[in-house]
């Protein structure tokens, strides 16, 4: 709101005239702080998350994320039932990508176990299995975003793949959203008869319609203009903060623990050069923004199917559980294990003292430390970006609460 | 660059705090489970280091050009059992440049639950201390911001420690 001019003097009167020329006029506006209580309970948050944000007009000046609506006491859990028991459990704080939170879990405890080996098509299924998750994980990433920031249809087109994902898993265990398939010692179950060409056909089907997402979202020029430049997070403040997977190559940094660090089959890929890690160029706009990381999620998922592939064509028929005993005595020590989930680094801390029960499960989940960056992007920004970088983190709230 | 690569580095830079190491070992030969005292430690190798000099040992880890640990990936305590008089506090630090880990762990006496905040060295510790201060009852000294982050403000009791008392309600809403 404008102010009246001093006195009798006009605003054009007041104005001081500059060296360029130019005039700069003396508005004296008053802004009063404002307190916008965002959630718990609001779409964007994918869960139940609570953002108190302080504004100055449009902008935003603080954030104070509140977490714990979703708080399941998992590593008090972990304390209190038998190493095999606590598996389900782990499905559900990113329940988006479940398989992969049994593979971090069971990489975990078998770090424990010496002399345990994983006989080797349980290997490939357990990547098979991790990848098709990691895209059925992305796929909601980016559906969702493009639906928090206003285009409806790639939602649609993504759930369409999902949902053929989630069939396969469905034949593979019986589940659609909370596996429990790997496990320590290997896999569950052999996969069906016909399972493994039926996800070689989904491969062919999804790399045609992976092209949609790109022309429809990625590099549509509405999605581009709302993205581009919005919540820059520069290379340093991705590393002090901790953020991981698409969040921190989003922002320039070449990493990506499955390459870098390599587990399971890994290793062996990087030396037929199998797949490649997608970073982020600024291409769009300034280096770590929305659209970069959102560029990663999206060509992420075709790396994936380049992985699946190569796990195909060198599937073999064989065992797929290792020696596991019915009840687990882990013999003692303890091992932190970082794999690369959808949203970054899982890390399980396990520590056992012998016994049937762990004496520590921690669960090192991506989004939590994702989500804590927002206390520092979003001060600056305007409040209508607040969405698009919210969800731009691709936050799942069962693995900040846990 | 393995294990034994870093700990000599420290131990040549003299990083302050630095007590030893720890190493997988096996139990010792012929003693049954639960016979010897020391029954063997699996897993992974681990630098101890003393808790009340955590920020200048962190500084050393992130500063240092022999070992450049830029992201702190895990922080988070242990409690090994009720009778035991020490806290185990949990470092995990990674180095995305020389792609390799570092797993640091401190004992902290559980009369004395206090040790300076590494929020200053990495932003990430903020949260993972808010998380250990409310579950195992630590506090952080010098923390810019020391509020509960998953549990409600108004929580009795440090949830993560072994000699926790479940509640039998919480506002008038039975626990049992």
């Amino acid at each position: 709101m404008a102010a009246e001019p001093q006195g009798s003097m006009t605003l054009e009167e007041q104005a001081r005239v500059l060296p360029s020329g130019e005039r700069e006029f003396f508005l004296d506006v008053h802004t009063t702080d404002l307190e916008v209580n965002f959630g718990p309970q609001h779409p964007a948050t994918h869960g139940v998350m609570r953002i108190l944000m302080r504004a100055d007009g449009e902008v935003i000046t603080g954030a104070q994320p509140h977490l714990g609506y979703l708080h399941r006491c998992a590593e008090k859990i972990g304390e209190n039932v038998e190493w095999l028991q606590y598996l389900p459990y782990t499905d559900r704080y990113d329940y988006l990508a479940a398989m992969n939170n049994n593979l971090g879990y069971s990489m975990a405890v078998e770090a424990l176990m010496p002399g345990l080996e994983l006989p080797r098509r349980a290997h490939m299924i357990r990547t098979i299995c991790a990848e098709l998750n990691r895209i059925g994980s992305h796929l909601i990433a980016f559906g969702t975003y493009g639906l928090d920031i206003g285009a409806f249809t790639p939602f649609f087109y993504a759930f369409r793949e999902r949902e053929w994902m989630m069939a396969l898993f469905e034949k593979i265990c019986g589940a659609r959203l909370t596996y429990s398939y790997i496990r320590i010692g290997g896999v569950f179950n052999d996969a069906p008869p016909g399972w493994l060409e039926e996800v070689g056909r989904f491969c062919d089907v999804f790399e045609e319609k992976w092209k949609e997402y790109v022309d429809l979202l990625v590099m549509n020029q509405i999605f581009v203009k709302r993205t581009a430049d919005v919540g820059v997070i520069p290379k340093e403040m991705a590393l002090d903060f901790g953020l991981t997977g698409p969040m921190l190559r989003g922002s320039g940094v070449d990493f990506d623990l499955r390459r870098d660090m390599p587990y399971s089959l890994y290793g062996e890929m990087l030396k037929d050069n199998a797949f490649d890690v997608i970073v982020g160029k600024g291409e769009k706009g300034t280096l770590g923004d929305c659209w970069d990381r959102t560029y990663c999620r999206v060509y992420e998922m075709m790396e994936s199917i380049k992985i699946v592939r190569w796990c195909l064509e060198r599937i073999e028929p064989g065992p797929v559980l290792g020696d596991i005993p019915k009840v687990l005595r882990i013999p003692p020590g303890e091992a932190y294990v970082g794999i690369e989930n959808p949203r970054g680094e899982l890390g399980h801390y396990v520590a056992s003292d012998g016994g049937k029960v762990a004496t520590r499960v921690r669960v090192r989940g991506p989004s939590f430390t994702n989500v804590s960056v927002l206390e520092d992007l979003l001060p600056g920004a305007l409040i209508a970006d607040a969405i698009a970088i919210i969800g731009s983190t691709d936050v799942v709230i069962g693995e900040t609460d846990r | 660059m393995n294990f034994d690569g870093i700990h000599d580095r420290l131990r040549v830079i003299q990083a302050p705090g630095l007590l030893g190491a720890d190493l997988p070992r096996a139990a010792i030969p012929g003693a049954k489970h639960g016979e010897s005292k020391d029954a063997g430690r699996g897993g992974d190798a681990f630098v101890l280091v003393d808790p009340q000099k955590i920020v200048p040992f962190l500084h050393v880890c992130r500063d240092e050009d022999r070992l450049r640990f830029d992201v702190l990936v895990d922080l988070s305590a242990t409690d090994p059992k009720a009778e035991d008089p020490n806290l185990w506090i949990n470092i995990n630090l990674l180095s995305v440049e020389r792609r390799q880990r570092l797993a640091i762990k401190a004992l902290l006496p559980k009369t004395d639950l206090k040790m300076p905040s590494s929020t200053a060295i990495y932003r990430a510790a903020q949260w993972h201390e808010r998380e250990c201060a409310e579950m195992f009852g630590i506090t952080f000294v010098g923390h810019p911001d020391p509020r509960h982050v998953l549990l409600p403000d108004d929580w009795v009791g440090y949830p993560l420690r072994k000699d926790y008392v479940f509640p039998k309600e919480y506002h008038g809403i039975s626990c049992e």
